[in-house]
Formats: C-alpha cells, sequence, structure tokens
C-alpha cells in the first residue's frame, strides 16, 4: 500500500456538509463581530483624538488590547467573566465579544489614521457653509475616512475569519472544532486538517474579492459591477435635475 | 428674496461685517496685533500684503474659522466673537448661526470629492437649509448654471479643471444667499490660464451688488474693483483707502509692495 493510499480523501467529500456549517458559523460570529468592532474602533478614534482624559484612556485601551491573542481573550470572556461577574454568555456571544475587543483596537488605530488624512480644508469647508459640526463630521469627513479604510478593514475581517479557530476551545462549532470532531473517529488528521486549511484560503478570497468591489466602487468616479446600479440611478437623478433646470431658464 | 441695494460710494449704507480689535494668537505668537475693519452692503473690500501679514486671518475670523483671542466680530449686528477689553458681556450668536449669513471661497477650492458637482451644492443646502432633497438638487443645478457649468453637475470634482472647481465652490457658497461672500485668495492655486474664468465669474457677482471681502494677490483685479482697499503687514493695517488708493498710496512699504506685484 503507497503511503498517500493511506489518505482517505474520500473524506472530504463525505463530510462537506460538516464543514461548511463550521465555515458559516465561523463567517456569522466574524461578521457580526466586525460591524461591532468598526463601531467601538471609531468611537475609539474619536476618544483618541479628543481631550486628554478620554485620549489618554483610548491610547492605553488601545495598546493593551492589541497585544491580547484571541484564544486568551475568548477564554477570558467565556470562562473568566462567567466566574467573577457572573455573566454567562453563549459561546456565540463569547467569541463576538474576544473579537470585539481586539478588533476594535486594531480598528481605531485604522480609523484615527484615515481621519487624519482628510484635509482640514473639508471640514473647514463643511463649516463656513454652516452646517453643523456633527453634519459635516458625517457627511463629508466620515465617508471620505471609510473610502480609506476599507482596505485595511477587509484584511482585518479576513484576520477575524482566522482567529475563529481558536474559540474551539470553548466549543464553538466553528471549522477546526468540526474537524476536531470528524478526526476523533477517522484519524486522518492530515486529509482533514488540509481540508480546514482550504475553507479558510477559500472565504479569504471569497471575501477579499467583496472588499475590493467595496472599494472600487467608492472611487470617485465610481468603478465596477457594486457602483454601476447604485450610480446609474443617481445620474439619471442628475440628469433629470439638469434637464428641469434648463427647461426653467427657457421659460424665464 | 430682496437684493441689497448698493450705494453709489458704500459709504452711507449699513455695516454688514464690523471687526474692533481683533488680536489673534498662536499659542505664543500673536499674529494679528489688533485689526479694525468694517464692511459695508454693497462693498467689495480688497485685503492685500506679503505672506504671513495676517490677511487670511483676518479674513478667518469674519466668519470664526479663527476663533479671535480677543476683539469684536459683529455680522449684521449681531456681536460673536469674545468682545472688546471692558465690553459687558452682551448675548453672542453661535458661529453656525453666523455661518449662514457669510459665504466663503477658498484658495484650495475644498469641494467635497465624494460628492458631484451638483451634490456639493445640493448637501449644504438640505444640510444648513434644511430643504427637501428635490429642491435641494434643483436650487444646486440652477447655481451651476449661474457660473456656467450645469452641463457639469453629474462630474465628480477629480473631473473638472482648477478653474471649474472654483466656480463650482462659489456656485456652492453663493447658492446659501449670504449677505456677505469672503474669497480667500481664490486664484492663487490656479494654473494662469484659468484664473481669468473664475476672476468673470467674481466681477459679474460683484456688478449685481454683492457685499465682498476678498484677500488676493490679483492687484489689478483689485484695482478694478475694490471699493475700499487695505494693505496688511506684519499683523496690523498699514495703510488702507477708496478707489485710487493703488495709485496715491502714502505709506512707503505699500507703495513697495504695490510697485512690486503691479
Amino acid at each position: 500500500m503507497s503511503l498517500l493510499a493511506a489518505y482517505d480523501w474520500s473524506l472530504i467529500w463525505e463530510n462537506k456538509g460538516d464543514l461548511f456549517r463550521g465555515l458559516l458559523i465561523a463567517i456569522e460570529v466574524a461578521v457580526v463581530a466586525l460591524v461591532l468592532s468598526v463601531a467601538v474602533g471609531l468611537l475609539l478614534a474619536l476618544a483618541r483624538m479628543s481631550r486628554p482624559p478620554f485620549s489618554w484612556l483610548a491610547a492605553i485601551y488601545v495598546n493593551v488590547f492589541r497585544g491580547v491573542p484571541a484564544l486568551v481573550s475568548v477564554i477570558w470572556v467565556y470562562f473568566g467573566w462567567s466566574l467573577i461577574l457572573g455573566i454567562n454568555f453563549t459561546v456565540f456571544q463569547a467569541g463576538v465579544i474576544a473579537l470585539v475587543l481586539l478588533y476594535g483596537a486594531f480598528i481605531s488605530e485604522i480609523y484615527r489614521a484615515a481621519l487624519e488624512a482628510i484635509q482640514r480644508g473639508q471640514r473647514e469647508a463643511g463649516l463656513a457653509l454652516g452646517m453643523h459640526p456633527i453634519r459635516v463630521f458625517v457627511q463629508i469627513v466620515l465617508p471620505q475616512a471609510t473610502k480609506i479604510a476599507i482596505p485595511n478593514i477587509g484584511s482585518m475581517f479576513i484576520g477575524m475569519i482566522k482567529d475563529t479557530s481558536t474559540f474551539t476551545v470553548i466549543g464553538l462549532l466553528e471549522v477546526v472544532r468540526v474537524t476536531q470532531n470528524l478526526n476523533s473517529v477517522t484519524f486522518q488528521p492530515f486529509v482533514l486538517y488540509t481540508a480546514a486549511a482550504a475553507m479558510y484560503v477559500m472565504a479569504a478570497f471569497v471575501f477579499d474579492f467583496l472588499f475590493r468591489s467595496i472599494e472600487k466602487s467608492l472611487t470617485t468616479p465610481p468603478r465596477g459591477g457594486i457602483a454601476k446600479t447604485a450610480t446609474g440611478r443617481r445620474r439619471r437623478r442628475i440628469d433629470l435635475v439638469v434637464k428641469n433646470v434648463e427647461a426653467l431658464s427657457g421659460r424665464t | 428674496m430682496s437684493v441689497t441695494p448698493r450705494s453709489a460710494s458704500g459709504r452711507e449704507s449699513r455695516p454688514v461685517v464690523e471687526l474692533r480689535g481683533i488680536r489673534k494668537s498662536f499659542g505664543t505668537v500673536e499674529v494679528l496685533h489688533g485689526v479694525d475693519l468694517t464692511v459695508h452692503a454693497g462693498e467689495h473690500v480688497v485685503i492685500f500684503g506679503p505672506s504671513g501679514s495676517g490677511k487670511s486671518t483676518v479674513l478667518r475670523t469674519i466668519n470664526l474659522l479663527e476663533e479671535p483671542s480677543e476683539g469684536s466680530v459683529r455680522v449684521l449686528g449681531v456681536e460673536y466673537g469674545p468682545g472688546l477689553p471692558g465690553d459687558r458681556a452682551e448675548k453672542r450668536g453661535g458661529p453656525v448661526q453666523l455661518r449662514r449669513h457669510v459665504g466663503m471661497v477658498f484658495q484650495q477650492f475644498n469641494l467635497f470629492p465624494h460628492l458631484t458637482a451638483l451634490h456639493n451644492i445640493a448637501l449644504p443646502l438640505r444640510a444648513a437649509k434644511g430643504l427637501r432633497r428635490r429642491e435641494a438638487e434643483e436650487r444646486a443645478g440652477l447655481a451651476l448654471r449661474q457660473v456656467g457649468l450645469l452641463r457639469w453637475a453629474g462630474h465628480y470634482p477629480a473631473e473638472l479643471s482648477g478653474g471649474q472647481q472654483q466656480r463650482v465652490a462659489i456656485a456652492r457658497a453663493l447658492s446659501l444667499d449670504p449677505e456677505v461672500m469672503l474669497f480667500d485668495e481664490p486664484t492663487s492655486a490656479l494654473d494662469p490660464e484659468l484664473v481669468g474664468e473664475v476672476l468673470a465669474v467674481m466681477r459679474e457677482l460683484a456688478e449685481s451688488g454683492m457685499t465682498m471681502v476678498i484677500v488676493t494677490h490679483e492687484l489689478n483685479f483689485a484695482r478694478e474693483i475694490g471699493d475700499f482697499n487695505v494693505f496688511m503687514d506684519q499683523g496690523l493695517i498699514v495703510e488702507s483707502g477708496r478707489r485710487g488708493f493703488f495709485d496715491s498710496c502714502s505709506n512707503v512699504r505699500t507703495c513697495q509692495f504695490i510697485e512690486a506685484v503691479l
């Protein structure tokens, strides 16, 4: 019997359903965590750019939690908070919180750099036009900063999906946990972990493509398929306004 | 909408902007050492002088993009600045309220790069004037037509020339019906061949009776348009005068500067 024949590659096909369900759970945790991390990260970035007591607190938070590994974070949240505070999270919740604690810190640094890259004149123009400072931030500064931040947030997201693999320690049924379970029955670690790796790589490719499309649609003028549908409508709207104004000037 | 009548001399009409004793420090460095300036309705005030003389800071004080360290900023009779020493604390207006009467055009245009020309104008109309989307877009279209750029409504700033961008910026400020327009070196960032189109729009605006305060190095334009001309150097107004000022300066520094630039 050749060495290669000892590996039962058909296992992958037979268990593809379980593996994909694992990947789906990993992605679900990561997506929820991403949304919350962006919100937390933005607030941290604003705190860090503001007055001393807030800026210090944000800086301390960022420097501490950037240094904590996901494995430690999730054990701390799932078991630690339960022991000390009596808060019992489901494994899904604990996974999300563990990721948000870490990636909120990373994303705050991404947003800080992006916000600082927006020229002061943009804010000044908004203010000079009589806009309220909050509207200036939300409608002028933030969209431009987000466009700068998107590629980095995309790679953070792929990191988040990979970090869910550590949540196997709290029993979240993600890819690695599924792989371990299958392995305990079939004793085919090489085959199964190769499959697990392939799942992550696949997810990375898909999301990389997705974030690239979003990035493209945010360029001005927008490019790419996603943008086409959205801007086609806007363009027709503008054409209509132009036509109306031309008609108006024709009458007077 | 009423058009402010332009008096022949600008001397008798009501003051729109009054600056009194404006001082401004950045850290420990004082860059304005007490500036007084009054702008009447319909008047075209030109501020010129060497770089670093504080002329842009004076302009930016009018709409409180720079908050003065000391002095009174009064627009349409309402006090917005910290006031003069010894003044009793009056009720002061907020900067957002002030800026709704004052339009500004920047050296670097400062169009919003993520919005089309039309929406650069429509956004502030919605945000500051509270117009509904439809009305805001139509007014934005009218403003673009005024500067001859209606055809470019759907283009982004990156797709426009510098001169076109500045004309959109002027249309954007005008669309909000300001009582006074501030121009901070509006042609300094433009290629020489594009300066003319921006000056043409400004000339037209001046002829329509708009109250304008212009910081510029274009002294030929200033000579043509300036009802009141102010020469600044080292944080102070050195000399000022009405029409004909450029040919009848009396201060040595002023004359030197005018001779060097004109």
